[in-house]
């Protein structure tokens, strides 16, 4: 187990420094000068020689490609081009912002999700379940742009009840305050991963309760309680695990689109701002972040899995 | 007897809903059980013998529908009691053990689990009697074995499991459903012993599914047998086996290859298949299938008789008076003269298959350290030939390495090291479509080996037009040729594999084999998943066109029965080497190696009951880690002299005809060793 876990933080690592070598081949070999691209076509030959001086652009690409990961080691993640100020803290403010929306829906995800799945599975063929197959079905197949459309017409411009866009921090608008921003794009988000996941949940549950293990539980007479939850369940939920760590990657990308039709000051937002910008320091340091945050969870996935699953836990045959 | 039986069934009926109607599963079945007894139910599948245990458990699923007119366990009415029961009073044993065991929880925790929730015990001491219930069905070092998970141990140690979890409770009724299906014949054989001890002992009573004629007439003083749905023949084991009076059980006898009756001709198949039970027939429901059939059978028929042997039969008298259906007459084994030139011939064929990454990361003295993962070699500097119209079989028990042989003979597999010629010539690694041509296969399972999406029409007819044998009409009148080659109507042809049963699936596969006129087959189970009236059927079928064009055949299966009655040469396989090697007769009596002595003894046959007393019985399972350079045989071995097995690899000792066996005992010491069929040599 421990060597396991050894191994895949060893890939993590390795995946995490093959995309600061992506991440920086792709601004840097783009055609055209960085310093061109950010001072506009209508720049000066010195301006531009000038800049590229400041931001040593006339260094051999591996010193620089060194200067920048060197600094990443360090956590310095350079200045921002347009707040002028180090990327380092903006973000670390956004990524904050950002990992209140994705944790409270993967959080909500999970539960629901799983919950649904196995009230299905459950209750196979009935109307309920029926039902649910039909929602899910109708959420997954419209994307959530649809559903920030929506969702803002009905409770923000028609019922009035919750607002629109912004966010407030915690400290100064209390609870209510901080979390009626939250509402409209965390519904937004889990709506069409709560139906993947609880798609999942359902056809692995359907397979755990029509094996033989768990016809063998019931030939031992246990509740059926505790056929569901402790025989089968738990077998469920093993492929469950691996596909809300896929839905991670969903999230990420749903993030950007929610925080930016609810102007919601998070990491998706910055990233577009800093694409628009033209802020290199600032777009390379978030897209470094998105991916250690989804390289990670896939190794939070991988662990958890492992400590469910006996058969890498104990890997190999004993006795 | 004047108890009252534990367990007792009448007219229980069972329909369930399916999408092409109400089907009658099971049709007025009735048994009786009493206490410390051991009934066999024996059916082909389909015949319903599993439902019939689910329904005595009260656990059919939802769209089943049961019917009694009593039921009753230990004077109860089952239906209210059941789920009552269960695990308290009835244990349960199911046929994959791999599958029955949840992969998630240890064993130990699986065997307390029913203690703690029948009888209150705290987990700490249902933890501490499932150990000592691990030593009760004999498994060695039970509490490293309790803290295990399932797929930690072999197949025979997680079926002792499942017995254990059965017993745990003290019940006095077990259902075993096909309880050695999915073992190994050595394991299969401990188990059986495990069973017939726990029957003797404790005074359980036991129902056993089986398809297997031989388990149950070792296990069982009375027998039950189902087709489609209805009991058949039911009473004395001994008596229904000696002198059948049901012409499907008589069928059942017929169609069964007995390594005990060596070879012989041919095996009588029954011929067609299950009646269809959404639409239940009023009269004899076998009739469509029976040489007996007279008008008179179209009327119902009744279960009818002393208790100790009841048929549902108007003719059983004629039936029980008819002379045995097996061809008396043992076919000659081909023996070839010496110096005759093999077909095919083997030369140090060797493979190893590496588990895992080739190189893996470990710790040694606290520094990380990259160690290269040796492989585990599957064949082992093999030798074999096969001569033209020559059938070799080859047996071994899983994992022994005999499929990986097949494969490798036929350069489906790259080996590590090693020479095959086809008639003299050497066949390189990457053969060409000549050799391609003339070595083909037949796979166990005709359910995965058959392209779902083709019609047999096309499966049959691309080999026919990629090694150029016929094209446009032509190649439509071989298609023909090739089904009636393996006896389907020409009408096959535009059928797809769903739409066919096994035995016809298994059909194509051969026909399909056959499209390329080989010379040489290999059959890899071909048989295995098939009942055994089908499989008579088709063992036939292989005998013939080896007699019509032929053929050689390595003929691979675990099941000796078959085994011996097919092939003219055997070769024992364990752990990757060919332990013993010879003409059929000469394997199947004295002299022989250990391990072929203990396999033959191993296997249950019908009518020998008596020869339990003298078996030889092997520990363990094949998985036993063999010592470095000795013999592979050596940890299992019962015959094992002493260091010297363990140190020095044993010669090969040469017989009479070609025999060969790999031991460090002579060739006179084996040729003293009891019968292992019962029977003189």
């Amino acid at each position: 187990m421990t060597r396991y876990i050894i191994r895949r933080i060893a890939s993590v690592i390795g995946v995490v420094w093959l995309m600061t070598v992506m991440v920086f081949g792709i601004v840097h070999l783009l055609p055209g000068s960085v310093a061109h691209m950010i001072l506009g076509e209508f720049a000066t030959a010195d301006s531009i020689a000038l800049l590229e001086q400041r931001l040593g652009l006339n260094d051999p690409l591996p010193m620089q490609y060194w200067r920048w990961f060197s600094g990443l080691l360090r956590g310095d993640f350079g200045n921002s081009l347009t707040m002028e100020r180090p990327a380092g803290p903006i973000l670390i403010e956004a990524l904050g912002r950002s990992a209140i929306l994705a944790g409270i829906s993967l959080v909500l995800v999970a539960i629901i999700g799983i919950a649904l799945g196995v009230h299905s599975a459950v209750n196979r063929g009935s109307s309920s379940d029926r039902a649910l197959t039909l929602a899910q079905y109708a959420f997954i197949s419209i994307p959530e742009f649809f559903w920030c459309i929506v969702v803002i017409l009905v409770f923000a411009a028609w019922l009035g009840w919750l607002p629109a866009t912004g966010y407030t921090p915690l400290a100064e608008a209390g609870v209510l305050g901080w979390a009626r921003h939250l509402v409209l794009p965390v519904v937004t988000l889990t709506l069409g991963l709560i139906a993947h996941v609880s798609r999942m949940t359902r056809s692995s549950m359907l397979e755990a309760l029509d094996s033989q293990y768990v016809l063998a539980a019931r030939a031992k007479g246990l509740a059926e309680r505790f056929v569901l939850y402790r025989h089968a369940l738990p077998n469920a939920l093993l492929p469950t695990i691996t596909v809300l760590a896929i839905d991670m990657g969903l999230l990420i990308g749903g993030i950007v689109v929610v925080e930016t039709v609810f102007a919601f000051p998070g990491l998706g937002r910055m990233l577009i701002y800093a694409i628009d910008n033209q802020d290199l320091p600032l777009m390379m340091g978030g897209m470094i972040v998105v991916t250690s945050v989804y390289a990670l969870a896939n190794l939070a996935a991988d662990i958890l899995y492992a400590t469910l699953n006996p058969r890498i836990r104990y890997g190999g045959s004993a006795a | 007897m004047a108890e009252a039986p534990l367990l007792e069934l009448r007219d229980l009926s069972l329909r369930y809903a399916t999408a092409r109607g109400m089907v009658q599963a099971l049709d007025g079945v009735s048994l009786e059980l009493h206490r410390g007894q051991a009934m066999g139910l024996v059916g082909e599948s389909g015949s319903g013998k599993s439902s019939l245990v689910l329904a005595i458990l009260g656990l059919l699923g939802k769209g089943a529908t049961v019917s009694t007119s009593r039921a009753a366990f230990d004077g109860e009415d089952l239906h209210k009691t059941a789920a009552a029961l269960r695990g308290r009073r009835i244990g349960m044993v199911f046929q994959d053990p791999s599958a029955a065991l949840n992969p998630g929880l240890t064993i130990g925790y699986q065997i307390a689990e029913p203690l703690i929730h029948h009888r209150g015990s705290s987990e700490r001491d249902a933890m501490a009697r499932a150990v000592s219930l691990l030593n009760e069905v004999g498994v060695a070092r039970a509490e490293s074995v309790a803290r295990s998970y399932p797929h930690q141990l072999s197949g025979g140690m997680k079926q002792r499991a499942v017995i254990a979890t059965a017993l745990a409770c003290e019940p006095e009724l077990l259902l075993l459903d096909e309880p050695t299906t999915a073992l190994d014949v050595t394991v299969e054989a401990q188990i059986l012993d495990l069973l017939d001890d726990l029957r003797r002992h404790r005074n359980v009573a036991m129902l056993l599914v089986s398809h297997n004629l031989g388990i149950v007439d070792r296990l069982c003083d009375g027998l039950t047998v189902l087709y489609a749905g209805r009991v058949v023949e039911q009473g004395e084991t001994a008596a229904i086996l000696a002198r059948p009076q049901h012409p499907y059980t008589r069928g059942l006898l017929a169609a069964l290859p007995r390594a005990d009756h060596g070879r012989i001709a041919r095996l009588t198949p029954i011929p067609g298949g299950l009646p269809d039970l959404t639409r239940p027939e009023p009269g004899c429901n076998f009739r469509a299938r029976c040489d007996f059939a007279l008008p008179a059978c179209a009327e119902a028929q009744l279960l009818d008789g002393p208790a100790a042997h009841r048929v549902r039969c108007h003719l059983a008298d004629v039936v029980a008076a008819a002379p045995p259906l097996e061809d008396a007459a043992p076919a000659q084994a081909r023996i070839l003269p010496a110096g005759t030139r093999p077909l095919i011939q083997a030369m140090e064929l060797t493979k190893s298959f590496r588990l895992g990454a080739a190189l893996s990361l470990g710790f040694r003295g606290g520094l990380p350290r990259l160690t290269r993962n040796a492989g585990v070699l599957a064949v082992d500097d093999v030798a074999l030939h096969v001569a033209r119209g020559e059938v070799l079989g080859l047996v071994g028990e899983s994992g022994c390495g005999k499929s990986t042989l097949g494969r490798l003979m036929l350069r489906l597999l790259a080996a590590d090291a090693g020479r095959i010629s086809l008639d003299g010539e050497i066949v390189p690694a990457q053969p060409d479509t000549a050799f391609r041509r003339r070595a083909q296969i037949v796979f166990q399972n005709p359910d995965s080996s058959l392209n779902p999406r083709q019609t047999v029409h096309q499966a049959l007819r691309w080999p026919l037009v990629r090694f150029g044998i016929a094209r446009g009409a032509e190649a439509d009148r071989e298609v023909d040729r090739l089904l009636e080659l393996v006896r389907l109507p020409s009408s096959y042809r535009s059928r797809y594999p769903h739409q066919m049963s096994g035995g016809e699936k298994q059909r194509i596969g051969i026909a399909r084999a056959l499209a390329s006129r080989p010379d040489f087959l290999v059959c890899d189970e071909a048989v295995s998943a098939l009942d055994v009236s089908v499989q008579a059927a088709v063992l036939n079928l292989l005998a013939d066109l080896r007699d019509r064009l032929g053929i050689a055949y390595l003929f691979i299966s675990h099941d000796i029965g078959v085994i011996a009655h097919i092939a003219d040469r055997i070769a024992v396989m364990y752990r990757g080497t060919i332990v013993e090697q010879g003409a059929a007769a000469q394997m199947l009596a004295p002299p022989y190696h250990p391990y072929t002595e203990a396999l033959l003894s191993a296997v249950p046959l019908v009518g020998l009951k008596g020869r339990s007393a003298q078996r030889t019985r092997l520990a363990g399972d094949a998985s036993s880690v063999p010592p470095a350079g000795g013999c592979r045989f050596a940890p299992r071995c019962p015959r094992r002299i002493g260091a010297v097995c363990d140190t020095v690899a044993p010669p090969l000792r040469m017989g009479p005809g070609g025999h060969q066996i790999m031991c460090h005992h002579t060739m006179e010491t084996l040729a003293a060793l009891p019968p292992a069929l019962g029977q003189a040599a």
